[in-house]
């Protein structure tokens, strides 16, 4: 069963318990300085796979007030980021999320051309970099968890379940209040995705792409693929010469980095 | 729904030549894919806390953390060390009652009331006191400037707990040599200013009293200069004040309009002192050391640059820096100064002197204590009973106390004290009601303190077990009691001559117009930068 998770934005204070949910679950860096995970600057990078941005906007009585927005992957029910994966690094599960599998990127980076979102971000500081994005919490999800960012919110601003009550809910809390407006974030964009928002707020005020077309963007990612000229195949070829020898590095790596976490402050 | 990307890696590849067959590249993207495995997805090689690792949603004890503005004047956050414990909700929401107690979505301001209890409960100390130390430390190595500090009553009974000594114990000469031995270049008590706020703060509940026994109606109608209402609030805690302007915005008129002892101490060090001494009073750095982390905020405040407004600069303000007791022994530490082993010295003449009374201004009900003992001075004209320098009904961590008192010519004095925020809607949301229905009101004057335990349980004081225990609010609270009872020369604040002299030769007598200038204030109404929930 496809699993989704649904936005309030208006019950967000900001807190950020979520980011830091999600850093504690992945092992990722803390960069505030750099890389901040809630405010006006925040933003999606190779260490923030989500972030809380926050949005100065009017409310109905013309006053000035904040809105926070916590952003991740969508992961797309047709993403166009894994059609675009020459290697299939990335995937979509039937429980929902568009998971990324590092042993078999080239690093290509298609992926990041392709998302109409502009999600998956690229560990350009790494000398053995990977594509990093939000991976919905897969190996939760497989124990029927809900993601780490979900379990951690004290305002209940996102709920986990089955898409389609996920949906339905979505729906009903739009109808019932007034204050939202009547569009759900991610049920038509980009042919659908697994994270659904609803807001008081329109959505380009909060920083999201309003821009992207209902359809999905698979079929239109064939073409592209279609098009890639011969020599770039044969890059790709070079790529995966290179991409055997970095990924002993890796591993040996990685390994390395597995008893560094928890220890990095 | 359909996957255009299968689950395993044969229906990967097959959909992915399917895509590519006719653009001659299938034998590439069969090398490129390969015969490998998978391998392991990204992600989930740490932790969460245990109670977020159960399946579905289920409710869960705490959840977690407060919101916190980057840019709170009083508290920051390293989210480096954060465990999403939850701790600092549990501090937030259950003593202090701020969060959860308003309506989603919220406005144009995170709330908070700076009281930093959250960073006292912290585990991690991920949450602090903004760090003013280096900037303290910058202004001491100034040879052009000339700093002064000021030290809070509850300060004195725990800063030695952070050189290893036990809670409680008084160690205010040596606190004061280890302030000079740093350079302050004067060093003097906020027990000063506490008893010149008795004075002011004594006698305005006296004008309140006695409007109210001549048949004025109390809520300041009728053209009255300063606010009539009964009971009067004291408003010496920062956190409280700002509590009351956000969530009892309505019941502001019943505050009262003294600035707290820090920020009289500020206004006069700019004037009063300045002049004695004749120093330019933009040469001089105003730092106090408080229990509290409400106070930076306070110090912050735009209107509390009264001294400046009277010297003709209003950007020069009244407090430049307030540290907590945790940054005073930072500082301490810093400097190489084994507190312990100082001898103790004299806190500096002319704003240094500090009665029994204003010692016990650091623990709950203290204020109270304080107020009755020279507001019977103040309405009678003798000094109080025996009785009264031991009231045991306003001592004591209950959360919510009350007493009354027969004064001589005046009848029955009642009183109620509360402390920690939780403890003071139940006084606030009694008075609402009672409000509401016309009602005579059941106190005369109302002590609250933002912090459990008053000052000595300050969200600026050292850290302690967790969480912050009674037995070592108590050793703190047992020894003011000393000092008051044991230690300090005189136990009523209208009897500290340096209070009787400032009166004498500047402010003229309390509640004068320069002490209205320089000593009260005014407060905000912050009803509309929230959504306060209705009771329940
Ligand atoms: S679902 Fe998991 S990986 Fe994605 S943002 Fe939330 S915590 Fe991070
Ligand atoms: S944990 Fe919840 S309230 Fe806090 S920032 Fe994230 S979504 Fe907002
Ligand atoms: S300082 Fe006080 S009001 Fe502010 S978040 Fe901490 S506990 Fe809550
Ligand atoms: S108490 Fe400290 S460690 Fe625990 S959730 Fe709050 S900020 Fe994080």
């Amino acid at each position: 069963m496809s699993k989704a998770v649904l936005v309030d934005v208006t019950k967000c204070y900001g807190c950020g318990a979520c980011t830091v949910a999600c850093k504690l679950w992945n092992g990722k860096e803390y960069d505030d300085a750099k890389k901040p995970t809630v405010g006006e600057k925040a933003q999606l990078t190779d260490i923030n796979w989500t972030v809380v941005s926050k949005h100065k906007v009017t409310d109905a009585s013309g006053k000035t007030v904040w809105r926070f927005a916590k952003k991740q992957c969508l992961h797309c029910e047709e993403p166009a980021c894994a059609s675009s994966c020459l290697v299939g690094a990335l995937r979509k599960t039937e429980e929902g999320p568009v998971v990324y599998y590092p042993d078999l990127c080239v690093g290509c980076r298609y992926c990041m051309i392709a998302c109409p979102f502009g999600i998956p971000k690229y560990e350009w500081d790494k000398s053995f970099p990977e594509v990093s994005k939000c991976q919905m919490c897969s190996s939760r999800l497989a124990k029927n968890e809900a993601p780490a960012c979900v379990s951690v919110c004290p305002n209940g601003v996102m709920k986990f379940g089955d898409s389609e009550q996920i949906l339905k809910e979505a729906r009903a809390t739009i109808a019932s209040d007034k204050r939202y407006i009547k569009h759900i974030y991610g049920e038509k964009e980009a042919g659908g995705t697994a994270w659904m928002y609803i807001s008081d707020q329109p959505f380009e005020k909060l920083g999201f792409k309003t821009a992207v077309k209902n359809q999905s963007l698979p079929e239109y990612t064939w073409k592209i693929i279609n098009k890639i000229p011969a020599a770039l195949v044969v890059w790709g070829g070079i790529l995966t010469g290179v991409y055997m020898i970095t990924n002993r590095r890796n591993a040996v790596k990685s390994s390395k980095n597995n008893e560094n976490k928890g220890g990095k402050s | 729904m359909e996957k255009s990307n299968g689950k395993t890696g044969a229906v990967s590849r097959r959909t992915f030549l399917k895509g590519v067959t006719g653009a001659g590249l299938t034998g590439a993207a069969a090398a490129l894919t390969g015969c490998k495995s998978t391998g392991k997805p990204a992600g989930g090689t740490g932790w969460t806390p245990q109670q977020y690792n159960v399946p579905e949603n289920w409710p869960v004890q705490v959840r977690g953390r407060v919101p916190i503005d980057p840019e709170n004047p009083s508290i920051v956050r390293d989210d480096k060390k954060c465990i999403l414990c939850g701790q600092c909700i549990e501090a937030c929401n259950k003593v202090q009652s701020v969060q959860g107690y308003y309506e989603l979505p919220i406005k144009d301001d995170i709330t908070c009331v700076n009281c930093g209890q959250c960073s006292l409960w912290c585990p991690t100390a991920a949450i602090s006191e903004r760090d003013d130390v280096d900037k303290v430390i910058t202004a001491l190595k100034d040879k052009n400037l000339h700093v002064i500090v000021q030290t809070a009553p509850a300060t004195r009974v725990a800063v030695g707990e952070e050189f290893g000594l036990p809670p409680g114990s008084i160690i205010e000469g040596k606190m004061v040599a280890a302030l000079k031995k740093m350079g302050f270049h004067g060093v003097f008590d906020t027990n000063f200013t506490a008893d010149l706020t008795i004075m002011e703060e004594g006698t305005e509940l006296v004008t309140r009293v006695k409007n109210a026994l001549a048949g004025g109606h109390g809520g300041g109608e009728g053209g009255h200069h300063a606010p009539m209402a009964l009971p009067q609030f004291t408003s010496c805690s920062p956190g409280w004040v700002k509590f009351c302007e956000y969530f009892y915005p309505d019941l502001l008129e019943h505050m009262s309009t003294c600035k707290s002892p820090q920020q009289m101490l500020g206004a006069l060090a700019k004037t009063y002192y300045a002049k004695k001494k004749g120093i330019d009073p933009a040469k001089i750095v105003s730092v106090s050391i408080m229990p509290c982390t409400a106070k930076k905020f306070e110090a912050a405040r735009p209107e509390m640059n009264s001294a400046g407004i009277k010297n003709g600069n209003a950007k020069m303000i009244d407090v430049d820096y307030a540290l907590t007791t945790r940054e005073l022994a930072k500082m301490m530490k810093i400097f190489r100064i084994d507190l312990t082993t100082l001898k103790d010295q004299h806190y500096d003449n002319i704003m240094g002197e500090g009665t029994g009374a204003a010692v016990i201004f650091g623990t709950t009900g203290g204020v109270m204590e304080a107020a009755i003992r020279s507001g019977y001075f103040l309405l009678t004209g003798q000094n109080p009973p025996e009785l009264l320098f031991n009231l045991e009904p306003v001592r004591g961590l209950q959360g919510v106390k009350k007493a009354s008192l027969n004064v001589p010519g005046v009848g029955e004095l009642r009183v109620a004290i509360s402390h920690g925020l939780g403890n003071a809607r139940v006084l606030l949301d009694q008075l609402r009601e009672d409000k509401k229905n016309h009602r005579e009101p059941r106190f005369h004057f109302i002590e609250f303190m933002s912090c459990p335990g008053g000052c000595i349980g300050g969200g600026g004081q050292p850290r302690t077990a967790l969480p912050p225990s009674d037995a070592v609010r108590q050793a703190r609270l047992d020894s003011l009691y000393t000092m008051d009872a044991k230690m300090y020369k005189k136990r009523l604040s209208h009897e500290n001559k340096e209070v009787q002299q400032i009166y004498t030769e500047f402010l003229g007598k309390p509640n004068s117009e320069l002490a209205h200038q320089l000593l009260h204030t005014k407060y905000t109404d912050r009803g509309s930068q929230l959504t306060a929930k209705k009771k329940a």
